[in-house]
């Protein structure tokens, strides 16, 4: 595989990491309710609403009419739509949907923000949305700089690493106990005890920090990203595994699959992070070549020498 | 403008959100709730923490309850009673490790006398209670009733239960009901059993005890159990237990391990045991019924109606589309049970049955805002054909139904096929309201008490069941101040007469002394029904007066045509008079303890007196 092409793959890996956490979570807001709960039902926030000038009946509406707490649910939905939408179209000078997906990863930090007060702050709950928050950002990272440049790889291993190690510590149950999902997945999907899934989530946990470890150790790092991309993958698609069933309305699917869809960050960036390092290797330089448009026609890829992230 | 202002709002709610919940973990206040779940290092003298009691059919069911037992002490606990001033063992067992429960079962047990006991491990450490004499003399049974124990600061749950334990021995309740939410942490089951027990056991100890674990007590938010299942979906709408199964035989073994023995003892899935069973004290039968465990999960069974699996939000839904085929609420096995309780009168005047929440969607708000919830399958108004067929057997016994779960206290009486034609409920108010709920229908009920405010009354709930409305003690609307009673705290008393045949309902607010002249109870309350109002349909007629040659015979029954059985119940002195559908022939079955004779054969509403002789 040529650089050129191999560059435009690790492009489609982030752009499809990227309108998959969108997309999914586009599925949350608009089909089922986003998390935010836990900051908007406060006492406090409506006091505040009133001060601000928002009536009651404005903010939480009448029970018969939508308030803005509901229309801007619904809204927030559409607005990681366009996010999705903007995934697949932004390119190297379209600055304003490179801000758009900035602004999108916004989004995705308040909503893990929300996650993390609901889950009684509880920080391998924000951590381990690393992935999903940063997957825009890198995303545009690799369209300003390059696939390969320093900064888009700190960022995908950055996010990897949160991604991995905020799971890594549910799994193991330190600091905060395993969530029991995670125990009953296991349960089923492998048709195991509850100490025996408890065990495989020890373990499983435990490897998590070793590859969060190992993609820093070049040695390892091509096997731990392999390892990431395929338990990321497992993890992401054990949610429609042991909960759709042929006996429920459209086999379950509106209930479940969104949830590997928006985990597409889990395994892309990893893929991602594997392919650079194999192609990296492959081409046998450690930066990317001073490409210019006439010897690289893709723009995207097009970009001045850069130190590789090694 | 609008849009600034709304970015503000939103950035603040962030702030607010998350200054709320640092407080909840480093406030003044709040440092009790993280510091009352660690377990205190103790003496072995101490090791005991409490323990629960149940006596029925001659048999004691009796489980203590320890702290951790160190390693290399023995497991051994022994239980000993007072016979004429001496202690003497009469059983042992070994703790179980997970959850360090010692459960002890006594057969040939004389429930004529009151018996002190003592719980004793190693050789220091001893617990001392009393077992009642079953009160079978008395005309008036006190039930007292609680439901959601939170120990959350920020609802008032740190505040002391010492109002309750005041109330409850200035009572002398004779029966406790904790209908559920015991425990409101969803991986440490064991301490907050713990501080549940140093909370309540200085009243547990003295007189049985019904504690039933509902869905937080299970670790979860809500419960839908499907006999078992695993559920993997985030909120459980999917059916199933969160938790892994040893987790809830945990919960199981340490809030029901004393409960009289199962009628139908065989486990659901993961293991978990069953625990549903009728306790008879006091000329009560009590029927113990799990509402949560075979319930099937709402998720891709019903068609999508809101924002979750478990909540319909539209009002223009067809209620009808989410009584699915298939959908279960009790189960065969229970409604089996029920059948039979409900014939069941021996040693009986009354009957009640006893659950974690109503059979009906019996709030319209929710949370904090407006929160307007068409219907809430949490509820036990779903799946509709599971809830008709629950009241359908419970009305046979003229039951009355005493549940909790929903943080807002109410009277309903259930309708099936008109209006009042089946059970009274009392949902109890929560002991620290963690969630709030209002009763507020949009138009005022029909056929109200005069007087009565407007949400009492007939209403349709969120699934089209039938509910008339007779007191709800909703909260304020912006709670502040007093966090326990602006959230409508409390408990709640039913006194059952077993002599009038009466049942006087109160609803109390915490830190009330009720039995200050003085202390109010919450609006609507008390309430008093008769037994026989749990099955009083209002097209019914009634049958020619019987009478009988021997005091309270129980009587039955039967439509002569398709020879159902329309109700058993133990009659009220000498003389009965059936309700009865019209238009009907009747076969009357009547008998000292069981009906066994049949007495009238082709009865029909406004037929003829008759007088009745009982071989």
């Amino acid at each position: 595989m040529s650089p050129s092409k191999s560059d435009n793959l690790l492009l489609i890996l982030l752009r499809l990491g990227a309108f998959g956490c969108f997309a999914g979570w586009a599925w949350v807001h608009l089909y089922w309710e986003g998390p935010y709960g836990v900051l908007l039902w406060q006492d406090a926030t409506f006091a505040l609403a009133d001060r601000l000038g928002v009536s009651w009946d404005e903010f939480v509406g009448s029970g018969a009419q939508d308030g803005l707490v509901q229309v801007w649910h619904h809204r927030i939905g559409w607005l990681y739509l366009i996010c999705a939408i903007l995934t697949l179209t932004v390119r190297t000078k379209s600055r304003i949907q490179m801000a758009g997906l900035i602004g999108g990863s916004g989004l995705l930090v308040i909503l893990s923000y929300a996650k993390y007060l609901s889950a009684r702050q509880q920080l391998p709950m924000f951590v381990e949305h690393g992935g999903q928050m940063l997957i825009p950002v890198i995303l545009v990272l690799a369209l300003a700089f390059g696939v390969r440049h320093r900064a888009t790889v700190i960022v995908a291993s950055v996010a990897f690493v949160m991604t991995f190690a905020g799971h890594g510590a549910y799994a193991l149950g330190f600091p905060c106990p395993t969530p029991a999902n995670f125990l009953g997945m296991t349960s089923v999907i492998l048709k195991v005890e509850a100490e025996t899934a408890r065990t495989i989530l020890h373990v499983a946990g435990a490897l998590d920090f070793l590859v969060c470890l190992g993609i820093f150790i070049r040695p390892l790092r091509k096997a731990s990203a392999l390892y990431a991309v395929i338990w990321g993958f497992l993890t992401a698609l054990a949610r429609p595994v042991a909960g759709m069933s042929l006996a429920l309305n459209y086999w379950g699917a509106d209930q479940y699959f969104h949830e590997l869809v928006l985990r597409a960050p889990h395994f892309m960036i990893p893929l991602y992070l594997l392919f650079l390092w194999r192609t990296s290797e492959a081409f046998g330089t450690l930066t990317v070549p001073a490409a210019t448009p006439e010897d690289n026609p893709d723009p995207q890829t097009c970009r001045p020498a850069a130190p590789l992230f090694n | 403008m609008k849009l600034i202002r709304l970015i503000t709002l939103f950035c603040a709610a962030m702030l607010i959100a998350s200054g709320a919940m640092a407080q909840g973990k480093k406030g003044k206040g709040n440092k009790k709730a993280p510091a009352a779940l660690a377990i205190p290092e103790l003496e072995k003298k101490d090791i005991i923490c409490f323990a629960l009691y149940t006596v029925s059919d001659e048999v004691l069911k009796l489980t203590a309850q320890l702290y951790p037992i160190p390693d290399g002490d023995t497991k051994t606990v022994r239980l000993e009673i007072e016979k004429d001033g001496e202690w003497v063992e009469i059983a042992r067992t070994e703790a179980i490790e997970q959850g360090w429960t010692a459960p002890f079962r006594v057969e040939d047990w004389d429930d004529t006398r009151t018996t002190k006991y003592r719980v004793l491990h190693g050789d220091e450490a001893s617990y001392e209670g009393t077992i009642r004499r079953n009160p079978v003399d008395k005309d008036e049974i006190v039930v007292a009733g609680f439901t959601g124990n939170s120990i959350n600061a920020k609802h008032g749950g740190d505040l002391s239960r010492q109002d309750l334990i005041d109330n409850v021995k200035k009572v002398d309740a004779d029966v406790l009901f904790f209908s559920g939410d015991q425990v409101y942490d969803h991986n440490r089951h064991y301490a907050a059993w713990l501080k549940f027990g140093r909370d309540f056991g200085e009243i547990i100890k003295d007189r049985p005890t019904l504690c039933l674990p509902d869905d937080h007590d299970a670790g979860q938010p809500n419960l839908w159990g499907e006999s078992g299942k695993i559920s993997t979906l985030s909120g459980a709408a999917d059916g199933g237990y969160s938790q892994p199964g040893d987790y809830v035989q945990e919960v199981e073994r340490a809030q029901t391990s004393h409960f009289p023995d199962p009628v139908d003892p065989h486990t659901v899935g993961q293991g978990i045991g069953v625990w549903f069973t009728n306790l008879n004290w006091g000329n009560i039968d009590f029927a113990v019924l799990e509402d949560r465990k075979f319930k099937t999960g709402p998720a891709g069974r019903v068609p999508k109606q809101g924002p979750r699996p478990d909540h319909i939000l539209n009002p223009d839904y067809d209620p009808a589309s989410v009584d699915v085929e298939g959908a279960i609420l009790l189960g065969d096995r229970q409604l089996k049970f029920i059948d039979e309780w409900a014939q069941d009168w021996a040693d009986a005047k009354m009957k009640v049955a006893l659950s974690a929440t109503i059979f009906c969607g019996g709030a319209h708000i929710h949370g904090n805002a407006n929160g307007r919830l068409h219907a809430d399958m949490d509820s036990n108004g779903w799946p509709q054909t599971g809830r008709n067929n629950a009241l359908r057997g419970l009305r046979k016994a003229f039951a009355f139904h005493y549940a909790g779960d929903q943080h807002l206290a109410t009277v309903f009486q259930q309708g099936v096929d008109e209006y009042g034609d089946a059970i009274f409920s009392f949902c109890v108010p929560s002991i620290a309201n963690l969630y709030l709920r209002w009763w507020e229908p949009l138009e005022p009920g029909p056929n109200r008490e005069p007087g009565a405010p407007e949400y009492t009354g007939d209403h349709l709930d969120g699934f089209a069941n039938k509910v008339t409305n007779y007191a709800a003690a909703n909260p304020e609307k912006t709670p502040a101040g007093n966090l326990l009673n602006t959230r409508a705290a409390g408990f709640g008393i039913v006194r059952f007469n077993t002599k009038t045949r009466d049942i006087e309902m109160e609803c109390w607010p915490r830190n009330v002394d009720v039995t200050d002249p003085e202390a109010k109870q919450y609006p609507g309350w008390p309430l008093t029904i008769s037994q026989f109002d749990n099955y009083h349909p209002r097209s019914w007629g009634k049958l020619g007066e019987l009478s009988f040659d021997v005091e309270d015979p129980v009587v039955q029954l039967i439509d002569a045509e398709s020879n159902e059985i329309l109700y058993t119940v133990r009659a009220s002195g000498k003389t009965f008079t059936p309700g009865a559908p019209k238009d009907k022939t009747f076969i009357v079955k009547a008998g000292k303890d069981a009906p066994d004779t049949i007495v009238l054969e082709k009865a029909t509403v406004g037929s003829e007196a008759h007088s009745v002789t009982l071989p």
